[in-house]
């Protein structure tokens, strides 16, 4: 009966009229990851990966002579789909297309829309089913109406099990799928390759650095954590990430059909020993309705959390196989030596760097503002080192996040955990290693003196404003505390105001970036002092009334 | 059974028949703007009887502007149109067959057999009550499975919001008529694709354009016409939106192209008819060109009194010419472009990517993709000093690095030179790019450092 039903009404399938070729994924896979171009130096979060990737497949297809549809399957979710590009196809391109109407419940009932079905009820009690030829004649918002030979009715209304058997063909697909609309002139087999950009991807990398007992030297290790937030895996993908911060216009909006489950709303269902108020129709969701799906959901989330904080710990590491460094254009790529598997949601980690007996400085510093009095506050820990061959490093260093943990006999401990930015060959890298309770700077503002004030008139505003300037002379002492048996090495960095001139001090600072900075060594158990003197002219607006 | 599904059939094919005249043959024509708007063209033939009737148009767009809606055909004279949105749902229908009588099933669980009566709905506020006979009762207040039939559904309820057209005919038959509007939901842009080769400067350039539908109708086999240029759109959709400069257009072109033009727009046709789906990205090419020389080089562009304790990545920045002697040779639509280089091994990788505006032919358009890794500046103010009362003296560094084998060239730009900021001292000659932006050409040799210095004076 049902395919007499279909004959009688001339149906044809929805599809499109050119041949339909599905291509399944085989062959070369490369996976290039590039970071979140508005990230610092958070740690990754698998279900808010701003970074993305470049994908590049090869797969095998057979064409057929004449048009036909090329589609794509299982390519990843976050695909940005016109940054496409496929290449090895015979003949003409005609147009590329992605496909976001996606097959669901709601997406069948609409593609049926005043087309005919076949109505289904099934008899709890007994299980007989009758079967009852219908036609849709509308979903809107949410409720469906039918009509049969005996009438209009609404579907799931009566209390009656009740359902549509679909006989309509759609070409709606599970995934957005893309394709190519293609015209060969000859039956064909090609290699094809398809590269597009796909978000829901993003890495970074994790240093560790162990500092030896006498802080005279570190150990620097480093991982690259690399993360794949998509539904789709890449098995044995040659796997690259790229640093480097890079332009990406990532408000790219692409329309998407999730999909929506049958409703079947009704008409208002209250009865007399309902309590007075509007009734509330339960809507499904789209992960089920039942709360235990969303528990686990959020489980998944945190076991995969736990394994990117696993990385930063200083195990004892065999030697591991190292990526791959060079030059693209302007930025770096690091290239993971072996093909590898990136499965669906997942964090990876390869081997960045080793480096051993890396020299390092480790100074003292505090930075403060001229002429403030500041109450004692611990001095801040710094390593110092230069990015070059002479300090066992000289290779491009990708920003991420350093650990730095300190040994203390068989144990290991964490000292800080700083962000770091791009650094390049030949610069300095500073690692800030927390603050020191045993090394103390107080500054206090000792004398002002202000010079006689004198008036000057501005030459437009004559005999309206009126403006009086005085020079001021501020003297200033820092003083440093040391409460370790050993001599440290200290930094102070001043900020002078726009204007403030140092005209005197006690060691003779040298200047860095623009500032003055003064160099001391704190003998073990002992203390220094810093005095200096500034001068800056304070000018004073005065109104004359007219 | 079977007999009388045929039967049932039939009679749905004849009050199809009846329905209002919507013909299959139909030729859609679309006109995309690039900011969101499309005028549609559906030519149809309706078939009318003579007198007053109205015609009803499935399949127009989703977001169809009603007020842009106009309907050309021989002999017709138009009374009203009407966009409807009043939707057909059992609440809707249930509300509307208030005072009308509709036939309830009642099904007995178990044995499944049917008890039909005639029912007259009274109300529907919060329930369903009815009065069956002499008897006042609420549907399905014991929960028992009990059925409504309705006869018909009122004129207005429909599946969809339809267009429909009360028109005045002087004599009846089938003419070709072209219904045509205004709707938001379909848009196109431009997407470039660039491969930069670094061994002989060089790129090759694809363009394709890139259509998107989101206007909730799919138009089938349509002849599709993109439109290059924005018309200006009072509809409330893009009123909001500020044209924001964007600083790639470097030199402005003076060629013209061959391309079809009307009046200051460029036009675009597909070549061939195609189904635009609702929901749909479609890509298809208009460009394709091989060995475009571009330039490589550097940019660092400096706030006034920007001071920076670690050094900055400067932008990296590619520069090609659109004309038709060495460059693209086509006026670019707007939109997005891409940039590939091939690493080590061959394989192309992205390396960054920037928005352009619509460009003409014979322009020079210089792209920033990203920062560089290797090449940084740090500027630093080194001393700024009060020169009596409204002037001051301010001494600037600008520390470049190089960590790449090879010497490269850096842009540095200050901006900020309001008034009539002068420039005392400098360690090499800079030009004003305008009366507030001074610019330095630094070349900064391989794995090596330079500084730049510069006094300016201020006033105010």
């Amino acid at each position: 009966m049902r395919r007499s039903l279909a004959l009688m009404l001339g149906f044809v399938p929805l599809g499109a009229a050119a041949a339909d070729v599905a291509v399944q994924r085989e062959g070369a896979l490369a996976v290039t990851i590039y970071r979140a171009p508005s990230r610092s130096s958070e740690g990754i979060d698998l279900d808010d990966l701003g970074g993305f990737a470049l994908v590049s497949e090869t797969r095998t297809v057979s064409i057929p002579e004449g048009e036909s549809r090329i589609r794509f399957e299982g390519v990843a979710d976050g695909i940005e789909s016109a940054s496409a590009i496929i290449t090895g196809l015979p003949g003409d391109v005609l147009e590329k297309n992605r496909d976001a109407r996606l097959l669901s419940p709601g997406a069948l009932v609409a593609a049926t829309l005043g087309r005919s079905v076949m109505l289904v009820r099934t008899n709890r009690k007994t299980g007989k089913q009758t079967r009852l030829p219908a036609k849709i004649l509308s979903d809107a918002e949410g409720g469906v109406m039918f009509e049969t030979s005996e009438g209009i009715e609404a579907l799931r209304c009566s209390g009656l099990a009740e359902t549509f058997s679909f006989i309509t063909n759609t070409d709606l697909a599970a995934t957005p799928t893309l394709s190519a609309l293609v015209r060969s002139p000859t039956a064909t087999t090609v290699k094809v390759t398809l590269s597009y950009l796909a978000h829901g991807f993003d890495w970074t990398a994790n240093y560790v650095a162990t500092l030896s007992p006498d802080s005279k030297s570190m150990d620097l290790g480093a991982w690259v954590t690399l993360a794949n937030g998509n539904g789709v895996t890449f098995p044995s993908a040659q796997t690259q990430v790229v640093a480097g911060r890079i332009n990406h216009e990532s408000g790219d909006v692409q329309p998407l059909d999730m999909g929506e489950p049958i409703l079947a709303t009704c008409w208002p269902m209250g009865t007399t020993s309902d309590p007075v108020e509007e009734p509330v129709i339960p809507r499904a969701s789209p992960f089920g309705d039942s709360d235990s799906n969303a528990t686990a959901f959020q489980e998944v989330l945190v076991t995969a959390q736990r394994r990117s904080y696993e990385a930063v710990m200083p195990i004892a590491m065999s030697a591991a196989q190292l990526v791959q460094e060079e030059q693209l254009g302007d930025l770096k790529l690091y290239r993971v030596p072996e093909h590898t598997t990136l499965t669906s949601r997942q964090i990876k980690q390869v081997r960045l760097l080793d480096r051993r007996d890396v020299p390092v400085e480790l100074f003292y510093g505090a930075d403060l503002e001229a002429n403030q009095s500041v109450e004692s506050t611990a001095a801040e820990r710094t390593l110092r080192t230069k990015n070059d061959a002479a300090h066992h490093l000289g290779l491009p260093l990708p920003s991420g996040r350093v650990a730095t943990f300190a040994t203390r006999k068989d144990s290991t401990l964490l000292l800080d955990e700083v962000p770091l930015r791009d650094v390049a060959v030949d610069e300095d890298v500073e690692i800030g290693v927390g603050s020191s309770a045993d090394v103390q700077v107080s500054a206090v503002r000792e004398t002002t003196k202000v010079s006689p004030r004198r008036a000057v008139d501005p030459p437009l505003l004559r005999g309206v404003l009126r403006f009086s300037s005085a020079v001021v002379d501020d003297v200033s002492r820092v003083e440093i505390h040391n409460a370790s048996r050993s001599a440290i090495r200290f930094e102070l960095r001043l900020r002078l105001d726009e204007g403030t001139q140092l005209i005197g001090a006690e060691p003779t600072p040298m200047s860095r970036d623009g500032r003055p900075l003064f160099k001391v060594v704190v003998p073990g158990q002992g203390s220094a002092v810093i005095r200096y003197r500034t001068e800056h002219t304070s000018v004073k607006a005065i109104h004359i009334p007219l | 059974m079977r007999g009388k599904t045929l039967l049932w059939v039939g009679s749905v094919l004849s009050v199809l028949g009846a329905l209002p005249a919507v013909a299959a043959d139909h030729d859609v024509s679309v006109t995309i703007y690039a900011n969101d708007l499309a005028l549609v063209q559906d030519h149809r033939s309706i078939n009318v009887t003579g007198g007053r009737q109205r015609i009803e148009f499935q399949n127009v767009s989703g977001k169809i502007r009603p007020e842009t809606v106009s309907l050309a055909a021989d002999g017709l004279t138009i009374v009203e149109q009407n966009f409807d949105f009043d939707l057909l749902t059992p609440a809707k229908l249930m509300e509307k067959a208030v005072g009308q009588e509709v036939t309830i099933v009642r099904v007995t669980p178990g044995t499944g057999a049917e008890t039909r009566e005639k029912a007259l709905v009274l109300a529907t506020n919060g329930g369903v009550v009815l009065k069956i006979g002499e008897r006042i009762e609420v549907l399905r207040d014991d929960g028992l499975p009990v059925r409504v039939i309705f006869d018909k559904v009122p004129d207005n309820l429909r599946a969809r919001p339809t267009l429909s057209v009360t028109v005045n005919s002087a004599h009846g038959g089938t003419r070709p008529a072209t219904l045509s509007y205004l709707t938001p939901g379909l848009g196109w842009r431009a997407d470039y694709v660039a491969l930069f080769s670094e061994a002989d400067s060089k790129i090759d350039v694809q363009g394709w354009v890139t259509l998107t539908n989101s206007s909730g109708t799919t138009y089938d086999d349509a002849k599709t016409l993109l439109v290059a240029g924005s018309p200006s759109n009072l509809s409330g959709n893009n009123s909001w939106a500020v044209r924001r400069p964007r600083p790639t257009l470097a030199e402005a072109g003076t060629e013209s192209g061959t391309r079809e033009r009307l009046g200051d727009f460029y036009l675009y046709p597909i070549a061939e008819r195609t189904t635009i789906a609702n929901l749909q990205t479609k890509q298809v090419s208009f460009l394709d060109v091989h060995g475009v020389p571009a330039e490589h080089g550097y940019e660092y562009r400096n706030v006034w009194l920007g001071t920076s304790e670690t050094p900055q990545s400067a932008k990296s920045v590619y520069r090609f010419s659109t004309s038709a002697k060495a460059g693209l040779g086509d006026q670019l639509p707007a939109g997005i472009l891409r940039f590939y280089m091939r690493d080590k091994r061959g394989d192309p990788q992205f390396i960054g990517e920037n928005q352009i505006d619509h460009t003409p032919m014979g322009s020079i358009i210089s792209l920033s993709t990203g920062d560089a890794f290797d090449v940084k500046v740090q500027p630093t103010v080194l001393k700024r000093t009060s020169l009596g009362d409204f002037a001051w003296r301010t001494e600037m560094r600008y520390s470049l690095t190089n960590a790449l084998p090879k010497s490269v060239q850096v842009a540095v730009l200050q901006g900020g030179l309001w008034g009539d900021t002068t420039i005392s001292a400098e360690s090499q000659k800079s030009t004003r790019r305008s009366a507030d932006v001074a610019e330095w050409l630094v070349t900064v040799p391989a794995n090596g450092k330079i500084d730049l210095t510069a006094t300016f004076m201020t006033r105010y």
